[in-house]
């Protein structure tokens, strides 16, 4: 009986987990998997959506409201940032990797230290009154720390899907994934669309910091712990699924409840990496990747 | 006169010019082609109407109901606005939308009527889109790929449309196919088009006119009717024996 709750609890809070993972990681997969920009400083950003947040909620605001107000400002901050980035790598050399990969890990950098000089190194949090409360179901048992954040990660998924796949640009931007050139010939700025879709990968940054910060409190580093399993998040999905993104980030979350309840604690961070590795070996386009 | 007029265009990568002085003109309602063969600027030249090599020198103007506007210097989603329809070498679809997605992203803040004429008369033009409508482009042959890039080029109501070697890549039963499908568009749509081939004998027998192109620069200029002594003419031009 003890292992039976075990294995519920552990798949219950797997998936809860994965799910928030998967609004980590959704910006990412704009960056990364549609406009194949290594933009490590997502997580760096989310922290600061989650101070954002904080600072919001302590003057009132529930954090969800909060986020949503603040993904209008993120955007256009992901706007002129993308707009100074297009015209110091992508008009030269056209984004050389390496050269990206320096700005952004610099960029990351740069929003810790801010948010140490302007907050301290002191752990924040925010107040809601659920934190603290479980959802209890027969043995199941799910603080709704948890719980609310993992709720809006698939509506915020399915928004973006919708996006994506209904509205004239959201196609521009799923065929910007593919090929420059042919945005131009159908008559589409491509430079006008990543910066859209930078912006919107910015605001969903936001969201992702709200949810970070229900869960737990958190300091200008906790981004750091996130960096290598967003990426292996994006990578496993297949570069730009959407719906991919949230299939690989609850296999993930699974796999670390699991290995947490029977293994230990220390391996967990280990197993985004590990499914990683097996998985690019049978499929190297990911699970959901177009080869 | 409505058409496209290139004058002493110089164009090329970096230090590398590869285009010299060349001057041409596409008229309303003309089927052109660009011969040459491979390497000679045929695409370079293409690629400079499009915005996506910038001339050096020269210019580059569309004639259109009596307003006359420079495209060189435009990027190439300007100059597709203004006008010219685009089919490149490679087609260059994408390959994880559909047949149907393909069109309507060409059909980029046109209005909605103008869509759904644009999108009729694709359909009409080249049936086998409207039956693989919902189908992905990269799981289509290569002729149909073929189609989907030039209907691609129409739903951008072209003024002028440019064509970069149709025949490439193509089985010899498809090229005539592609090449007469060109030719209903000019003489039954009365659309305007500018055409690179290779295939001498299909392009020569399907053109109003014809331009080669050797090293850069136009050695020969077809301006009145392609009889067979223009043909021999250019053909030999295009094999660079005089």
């Amino acid at each position: 009986m003890e292992f039976l709750d075990l294995i519920t609890n552990a798949l219950v809070s797997g998936v809860a987990l994965g799910s928030i993972y998967a609004l980590l990681a959704l910006g990412l997969s704009i960056t990364f998997g549609v406009l194949h920009i290594p933009n490590v400083a997502h997580p760096a950003l989310m922290i600061a959506g989650a101070y954002a947040v904080v600072f919001a909620n302590a003057r009132g605001l529930d954090p969800i409201v909060a986020a949503l107000l603040l993904t209008v400002p993120f955007y256009a901050l992901g706007i002129v940032f993308y707009e100074f980035y297009a015209r110091a790598f992508e008009k030269r050399g056209r984004g050389n990797t390496l050269q990206s990969l320096t700005l952004f890990f610099g960029v990351s950098l740069v929003i810790e230290i801010a948010l140490v000089v302007a907050f301290g190194t002191d752990l924040r949090s925010v107040e809601v009154p659920y934190v603290g409360r479980s959802l209890e179901f027969g043995i199941v048992l799910l603080p709704y720390r948890f719980l609310v954040p993992a709720l809006l990660a698939p509506v915020v998924i399915l928004a973006l899907w919708l996006y994506m796949t209904r509205t004239y640009s959201g196609l521009a931007l799923r065929a910007v994934a593919h090929d420059d050139r042919a945005l131009s010939i159908s008559g589409v700025n491509p430079v006008s669309i990543k910066r859209h879709a930078f912006g919107i990968a910015t605001a969903l940054a936001v969201l992702a910091g709200a949810a970070l910060v229900i869960t737990g409190p958190v300091d200008p580093f906790a981004g750091r712990v996130q960096i290598g399993r967003v990426f292996a998040i994006v990578v496993l999905a297949g570069l730009g699924s959407i719906p991919g993104t949230l299939v690989a980030a609850i296999l993930i979350g699974i796999a670390e409840a699991l290995v947490t309840a029977f293994l230990s604690p220390s391996w967990a961070p280990g197993v985004a990496f590990a499914i990683l590795l097996g998985t690019l070996a049978i499929r190297p386009s990911g699970l959901f990747g177009a080869r | 006169m409505n058409g496209l007029v290139l004058e002493n265009v110089c164009a090329g990568y970096g230090a590398v010019t590869v285009l010299h002085d060349v001057s041409l003109t596409v008229r309303e309602g003309e089927l052109v082609a660009l011969l040459g063969m491979n390497g000679n600027g045929k695409s370079t030249l293409l690629n400079a109407i499009l915005g996506f090599v910038r001339p050096s020198a020269g210019s580059i103007r569309l004639d259109w109901e009596g307003e006359s506007t420079e495209l060189s210097g435009r990027e190439p989603h300007r100059v597709v606005d203004l006008g010219i329809g685009y089919v490149p070498e490679g087609r260059r679809l994408v390959p994880n939308l559909t047949v149907e997605e393909n069109l309507r992203l060409a059909a980029a803040g046109r209005s909605r009527p103008d869509l759904k004429d644009n999108l009729a008369f694709c359909f009409e033009t080249f049936p086998i889109l409207a039956e693989r409508r919902r189908q992905l482009a990269s799981t289509m042959s290569g002729g149909q790929q073929q189609q989907l890039a030039i209907a691609r080029a129409l739903m951008t109501s072209p003024r002028i449309m440019v064509i970069d070697e149709p025949s490439v890549g193509l089985a010899p039963i498809v090229v005539d196919q592609m090449i007469q499908a060109i030719k209903t568009l000019q003489s039954e749509k009365n659309m305007t088009i500018l055409m690179a081939e290779q295939s001498f004998f299909q392009a020569v027998e399907v053109a109003s006119r014809a331009y080669v192109l050797a090293h850069g620069r136009v050695v020969h200029a077809i301006e009145h009717g392609l009889d067979a002594d223009a043909i021999e003419t250019i053909r030999k031009a295009m094999m660079g024996v005089d």
